[in-house]
């Protein structure tokens, strides 16, 4: 005791130093041992191509869950996002692939890059008006998400007439994708798969403006304790908006990559995305009432998402029993999660 | 160890039984030890006084006490048995009760609804007795006497009144073993003095305190007997009339402290803000003062003379009227961007309005920085991490780390890094409300340091208080209110605590 009190109180050891990392990085570590585990259960898991093969199917969740980051931090949740993926897929689609006739003006069938450009801006118009809802009305970001995700799923179904797209009819006409957007969702470079590229390019410019840009710090502090953001004279309302508007993009960018993999749209894609992504932020390690976290948590959470799923298929797990064990790996991290918080508080 | 050798015996009060023993309690956080053995004796009917510098582990003993955080070592002995294991629980069974320094209240519930948390009174058909409740919490709080709305949404209350609740809620359910974490540091005299009576007939009933607070003045007036915690160990524990200022202080920081309140004399300026007919809120009305460059101007009054909305309606953060000028031109401040446009900075009284607790120094203390910029325009981190570094050495803000979220500040480290980030901000006029509350005395000292610095370079500061000394140590001139209007303007000779006192009831 006598020598460890005559040491300077120097801020943690090496000790302290691990329990740190262990503290930190859990999702992480969650991952690997799933992996790990993983390989050791099934030879195919730990082949390249499974490999490939996941990373593809968490894509989408992944380009969600960063969005779906963005508005958490704030404080907010975004049910819509699902939603939003399929409006504006379906928007893209329709305009790739049927006349545009606005005003009894024949527009013709837009050209590719103006079709994706349109579909993007339909995602940020949805996140923009989400956002402004909540800032405007003072409307929990539950309720008022859960109402514009009814709402878009519905301007998504009149957009498409209830039909897939392309509908046969215009497939019959000759109607196609175009070959970029089937790319971004199944095409690869040297192996790797196109939309895990995307994926890793939108969370690492979602990493660059939490952490480089204004926005990205007003976003934390609102999040964190939304009077001191006031005080410092911080646009609650324009932050909200534009975290949202965000989040409509990502949404959007997933919707276009599911298009390219399934070849097709339909008003009601994407079913309980929402979810999900909410499910790969929080075990990313994301506080839900926010505040704290970031991009790359989630992206490692939509992973184990991914791990997690794919590792049940290749079990054999009965779909019944593997959204039973989906939920549970859910409820297990959050707790772990919480543990781990209350350790660093210092509390019992 | 020093700490055991330099411990003078002090007398305790005649034969009376000991009530709490604590034995070399330790207690370490990831990358700090806090307390490093602390052992102490509070008896039964005794106001023991708890001093140390920010950050000596004051409160972290006294959550320890009260369950909220387990110690790492040592052992509690309450009324001879030792526990082990508390729990908030377990503690309050124990007749524990704990009156946070950050105050432990539910912001969107009410007064009542706050005191009888948990033990709410239910009618015969077990629904709640929202009446009974109601007479419960008014009663609650008049015995400290005062009247505060039971009905009243927590939130929305002065920080005063919501320490008083605070207070009024422990009491409510008369623990023996009562520990005050800074139940003051909010409070005017006069609500003082009320809860000071309220002490002494507890003591009378032989109720054990610690009472923790950074007001030197406070020892005479209360103290059985004083204990010094410095850096996580006991100092020693001294009787009231050993426990002079300089005694005290020497004992706290290791060192004596020359001059408290070190006051440049700076020629007055052009006016910088002037305000004319200014009212907000329920109680201010009709303010008019200007405020010169190089000047410091203080306002004082007691609780609900309207001082307390001064801040807000000036900054924006309350609806107001009356025309606000600044360096000579009509400026509207709708909001605090606004305010921060023109050069205003505010230190709110209460710290949890201003910090935000999850990030760290630096992120904190460059928050308005971001008001009035493009969202997509680049942090300044060079500069950030700039500031950080030069206002942890001025002030001495502990931990000195930079990776440690506020949260896991003292009460007064949090305070200083607002102070930073208002000195830092490059503003001109500066808003300080109750600029030193739960500061320790050398901490005070450097914060008046910098005050001085600020007016030399032209700054002007406007110092709302309550703190009768600071006030005469610091201000060129004090305004009076009273009833949300100014009831006497105090020139820097004409200070004295009678004058203030005088003007203001
Ligand atoms: N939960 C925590 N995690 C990590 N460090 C903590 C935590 N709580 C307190 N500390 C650290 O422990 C030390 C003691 O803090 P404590 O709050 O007990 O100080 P204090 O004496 O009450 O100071 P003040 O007068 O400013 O209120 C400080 O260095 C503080 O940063
Ligand atoms: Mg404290």
């Amino acid at each position: 005791m006598a020598s460890q009190r005559s040491l300077p109180s120097a801020p943690g050891g090496a000790g302290t130093r691990y329990r740190d990392l262990l503290l930190r990085g859990g999702p992480f570590i969650a991952l690997v041992i799933l992996c790990v585990f993983l390989s050791m259960a099934t030879p195919h898991f730990a082949t390249l191509d499974n490999m490939f093969n996941i990373t593809r199917q968490s894509a989408f969740t992944a380009i969600l869950a960063v969005g779906q980051t963005f508005v958490i931090l704030t404080g907010g949740i975004d049910l819509s996002v699902a939603a939003v993926a399929a409006l504006s897929a379906c928007v893209t689609t329709v305009l790739l692939t049927t006349p545009l006739v606005l005003f009894g003006y024949d527009f013709g069938i837009l050209p590719a890059p103006l079709a994706i450009a349109i579909g993007l801006g339909v995602g940020c118009a949805c996140g923009a008006l989400n956002g402004w809802i909540i800032a405007r009305f003072k409307i929990p970001d539950f309720i008022a998400t859960l109402g514009t995700m009814t709402v878009l799923r519905g301007v998504a179904l009149i957009v498409t007439d209830g039909l897939p797209v392309p509908s046969f009819q215009s497939m019959s006409s000759g109607a196609a994708l175009p070959s970029a957007l089937i790319q971004a969702g199944s095409g690869s470079v040297l192996g790797i798969p196109i939309s895990a590229i995307i994926a890793l390019i939108v969370a690492l410019a979602g990493f660059y403006i939490l952490r480089y840009r204004a926005l990205g710090r007003a976003i934390f502090a609102v999040g964190g304790n939304r009077e001191a953001a006031r005080v410092a004279g911080i646009d609650i309302g324009r932050t909200k908006i534009m975290a949202y508007m965000i989040s409509g993009l990502t949404a959007a960018i997933a919707g276009l990559i599911m298009v390219g993999r399934l070849n097709s749209a339909n008003a009601l894609m994407a079913d309980g995305e929402e979810l999900r992504s909410i499910a790969a932020v929080v075990i990313g390690g994301t506080n839900l009432f926010g505040g704290e976290g970031g991009v790359i948590g989630s992206l490692v959470g939509a992973v184990i998402i991914g791990v997690l799923n794919n590792g049940l298929n290749l079990l054999n797990v009965s779909p019944f029993w593997q959204r039973i064990v989906q939920g549970l790996v859910i409820v297990l991290v959050v707790i772990f999660d919480q543990w781990r918080r209350r350790k660093t508080a210092g509390g019992n | 160890m020093t700490a055991t050798v330099l411990r003078p015996s002090a007398a305790p009060p005649a034969g009376a039984p000991v009530l709490l023993r604590l034995e070399s309690i330790e207690k370490a956080f990831v990358g700090v030890r806090a307390l490093k053995g602390v052992s102490l004796e509070l008896l039964a009917g005794e106001v023991q006084m708890l001093l140390g510098e920010n950050g000596a582990g004051k409160s972290t003993l006294m959550k320890i006490l009260a369950g909220e955080y387990a110690p790492t070592a040592g052992r509690i002995v309450v009324r001879g048995r030792e526990v082990a294991g508390l729990t908030p629980d377990s503690a309050k069974a124990l007749g524990i009760g704990l009156i946070h320094q950050e105050l432990s209240l539910v912001p969107a519930l009410s007064v009542a609804e706050n005191i009888c948390l948990g033990r709410m009174p239910t009618n015969r058909f077990g629904q709640i007795d929202w009446k009974r409740a109601h007479e419960l919490a008014a009663e609650a709080v008049g015995r400290l006497g005062v009247a505060i709305d039971p009905g009243a949404e927590v939130g929305r209350l002065q920080i005063a009144e919501q320490q008083l609740v605070e207070i009024a809620r422990v009491l409510e359910w008369n623990p023996e073993i009562l520990l005050l974490d800074e139940p003051t540091s909010a409070l005017s005299d006069a609500e003082r003095e009320r809860l000071f009576a309220v002490i002494r007939r507890l003591k009378e009933r032989g109720v054990g305190m610690i009472y923790i607070s950074h007001h030197l003045a406070e020892i005479p007036m209360i103290a059985d007997r004083v204990t010094v915690l410095r850096d996580g160990s006991v100092v020693g524990t001294i009787l009231p009339d050993e426990a002079d200022e300089d005694r005290c202080i020497s004992m706290m920081v290791g060192r004596s402290l020359e001059d408290q309140f070190p006051k440049p004399v700076v020629a007055k300026g052009a006016p910088a803000l002037e305000v004319a007919g200014l009212s907000a809120g329920k109680t201010l009305q009709d303010l008019s003062f200007t405020l010169h460059q190089g000047e410091i101007l203080g306002i004082f009054g007691l609780m609900g003379a309207g001082q307390e909305e001064v801040a807000a309606a000036l900054f924006g953060l309350q609806k107001s009227r009356g025309r606000i000028r600044i360096n000579g031109q009509d400026r509207g401040i709708r909001t605090p961007a606004d305010a921060i446009a023109q050069g205003l900075g505010l230190l709110t009284r209460d710290r949890r309005q201003s910090l935000v607790p999850m990030l760290t120094v630096g992120p904190n203390l460059s928050l308005p920085w971001l008001s009035n910029r493009s969202p997509w325009s680049a942090l300044q981190h060079r500069r950030e991490s700039e500031e950080v570094q030069r206002y942890i050495a001025d002030l001495k803000i502990r931990p000195a780390t930079t990776t440690t979220p506020v949260r896991f500040y003292s009460g007064g480290n949090q305070q200083k890094v607002i102070l930073a980030r208002w000195m830092s901000s490059g503003a001109s006029i500066l808003v300080f409300d109750e600029p030193t509350r739960g500061i320790d005395v050398g901490a005070k000292a450097d914060v008046f340091a910098l005050m001085g610095d600020l007016v030399q370079r032209g700054m002007s500061v406007l110092m709302i208080s309550s703190e009768l000394n600071e006030l005469i140590g610091m201000a060129d001139r004090v305004l009076v209110m009273r009833g949300g209007r100014v009831s006497a303007e105090l020139g820097r000779h004409e200070l004295s605590q009678e004058a203030l006192l005088r003007h203001a009831s």
